[in-house]
Parts: structure tokens; sequence; C-alpha cells
């Protein structure tokens, strides 16, 4: 997996004309562009849940899947697994038959997992990145879109630290925590993690 | 009205030409980003073959300009489009955002005296997207 910052809009430009405004009145006017690469389909489906972005995701109705088995993203908890490499080589098989017979590719990639890789840009602007961080830095978010996030949060404090020393989990935000009974009950160890010196 | 373009997201064309690429071919969009950026006459013969309903693609970049307007003016640009970021910033002055692809679609839309000066403020930035936008209706 990999999150590399390709471009963004930077505050100290728009600062300059308006250094009146508060930043978090500006967050709306900054964009931050990524490319978001080698994830499973299962956290691209999460990355979308976010409304208020843009995507560009390689598209399988024109991108053939070679070699699948290559091309997957395996849960650690599942590690090596005889059943879900069985799947695996299976849906392969079944995908580059499909695909030799004349299937188009668009149909044909009705049998790949959830596991299988993408590739993507993804861009939101500020306020929306820092609720995105809120909910996807959390220790109730799933593991793969959680390591993407942290990424992410990596790269936007290297680049703009004004805003971004202030995004995390949403408790580290608030100082709260706002999932209620499914808290992780660790509010302590999260504020930690991310807190800047 | 007045509209003074303060601030865009770098390389846009650049952007561009990447988002269409990632879309069709197996490469890394990083990839794609450094090798389009060291060849700019491939990212314009790529954003030349842009049309107005490749929507999203137009979507990967920011700009941003200081409005001088009244309320009713910014009513009437919010009522418009929903896609404009509007903040105030002090008595008729505003802050003012969108991507390319608002440009775009509002423009052909509203071809008024707002769209020109939106559309004239991106010559510099992004030459080609100009280029087709004013085509698309000129």
């Amino acid at each position: 997996m990999k999150a590399e910052l390709l471009t963004y809009t930077p505050l100290a430009e728009v600062k300059k004309v308006f250094p009146d405004l508060e930043t978090d009145l500006l967050l709306p006017h900054l964009n931050y562009t990524f490319a978001i690469e080698k994830v499973s389909r299962a956290c691209s489906h999460q990355l979308v849940r976010h409304r208020v972005a843009s995507f560009s995701q390689q598209s399988q109705r024109y991108i053939t899947v070679k070699r699948l088995s290559e091309k997957i993203v395996v849960p650690p908890s599942i590690g090596s697994n005889e059943a879900f490499d069985d799947l695996i080589d299976s849906a392969s098989i079944a995908y580059q038959k499909l695909v030799e017979s004349g299937i188009p590719k668009e149909d044909a990639r009705f049998i790949l997992p959830n596991a299988t890789e993408t590739s993507l840009l993804l861009t939101m602007e500020g306020k929306s990145l820092v609720h995105f961080l809120g909910l996807r830095t959390c220790n109730r978010a799933q593991w793969e879109v959680r390591a993407l996030a942290d990424m992410i949060l990596e790269q936007l404090r290297a680049v703009e630290p004004i805003i971004f020393n202030r995004a995390g989990p949403y408790c580290y935000q608030l100082g709260y925590c706002p999932e209620g009974r499914h808290t992780c009950g660790k509010m302590k160890e999260a504020i930690e993690r991310y807190r800047v010196e | 009205m007045k509209l003074s373009l303060i601030a865009n997201s770098p390389d846009m064309e650049t952007m561009i030409a990447t988002s269409m690429l990632t879309t069709t071919s197996g490469a890394m969009p990083s990839t794609l980003y450094d090798r389009l950026k060291a060849k700019p006459e491939k990212v314009a013969d790529i954003v030349g073959r842009v049309e107005v309903q490749h929507g999203n693609i137009l979507e990967h970049n920011r700009l941003v300009w200081r409005l001088e307007a009244t309320r009713d003016e910014v009513l009437d640009i919010m009522l418009r489009s929903k896609f404009f970021n509007i903040t105030e910033a002090g008595p008729d002055t505003w802050v003012l955002s969108c991507n390319l692809r608002t440009i775009a679609e509002y423009h052909q839309i509203h071809p008024d005296e707002f769209s020109r000066e939106l559309i004239e403020s991106i010559k510099e930035a992004a030459p080609h997207v100009y280029g087709f936008i004013k085509g698309d209706k000129e």
C-alpha cells in the first residue's frame, strides 16, 4: 500500500490575501490530491463513502487483471489460509477463461473478489479531509483504511502542520470519544499516539 | 463584481492527464504523474482531447479567488451552482473557490459575465482547458 501527496493548495497563499480569516474558515478552499496505490477494492469501497471528494480509479472495464494471485491484498488475520488461497486461484482461472472466451472485461470482472488490488487518485478539500481522518484513524476503523489514513495524515502534517497537527481520530480532535457505547476504551493511548510535541 | 485569482493547485493539466490515464492504464498514478510532468507535450495532447462531459478528471484541482460582490450577487452565484465554496471575508468581499469542472459546467449553462471572468482567470494556469471551455461556446 502507498499514499503519496501529489499536489495541494497551500494555506500560506490564501492567508497572504486573507490574513485575518480563521484557518478553519479557509479549509473548504484548500485541496489535497493523493495517489493511493495497491489497496484492496474493499478499502476503496470505504473511501468512496466520503462523498465530498473526487476519485479517479483504475477501471476494471478497461484494465485486465493479470495474475490475480499476485494482485490481491490479504488481511493479516487470514494470512496463509487454504480456503482463501483456493478461492483466489479459482477466481483467477475463471476470470482468465471468461476473458479469453471473449466475454467483455466489464462482465468478467464480476468474478473478481474484494481482495483485488486497485489504485486511484483521491482529492479532498481540507474540511472533509479532517473529518475523514477523524473517522478513519479511529481505533474502530477497519485496519487497511486506518493504515492508509495514517499515511495520509503523516504527509499532511509534514506540509501543513498548522492545519493537520490538530487532525487525527475524533477523540484527539474533540477531547472526548463520540463513539458512545462502541468506544474502544483506549482514548488516552489514542490521543497520546497522535499528539504532536 | 470583481474576481482575482489568488491561488490554485499546481500542475493542474498534468493532473488531468494523470487522471485520464489512471482509469485506463495499469500504471500507478504516482508514476504516471511523474512521467507526465517531464512531458508537457504529451500533457497538452491528452488535455486537448478532453471534453466537458469527462467530468471527474477535471475535479482534482482547486482555484481560489478574491471576489468583490454584493450579497445579492453572491446569492445569485450560489443559486446557479452548488459547487462553489464561498466564505464571507469582509464587507462585499468573499473567498470563492471551485474546481475546473465547476467552471466548465457553469459556463455551459450560464455563459454570463461572471463565467467569462472565471474563464479568463484560468488562462495561464490551465491554458488548454481555457481553450476547450471557450471553444465549447464561442
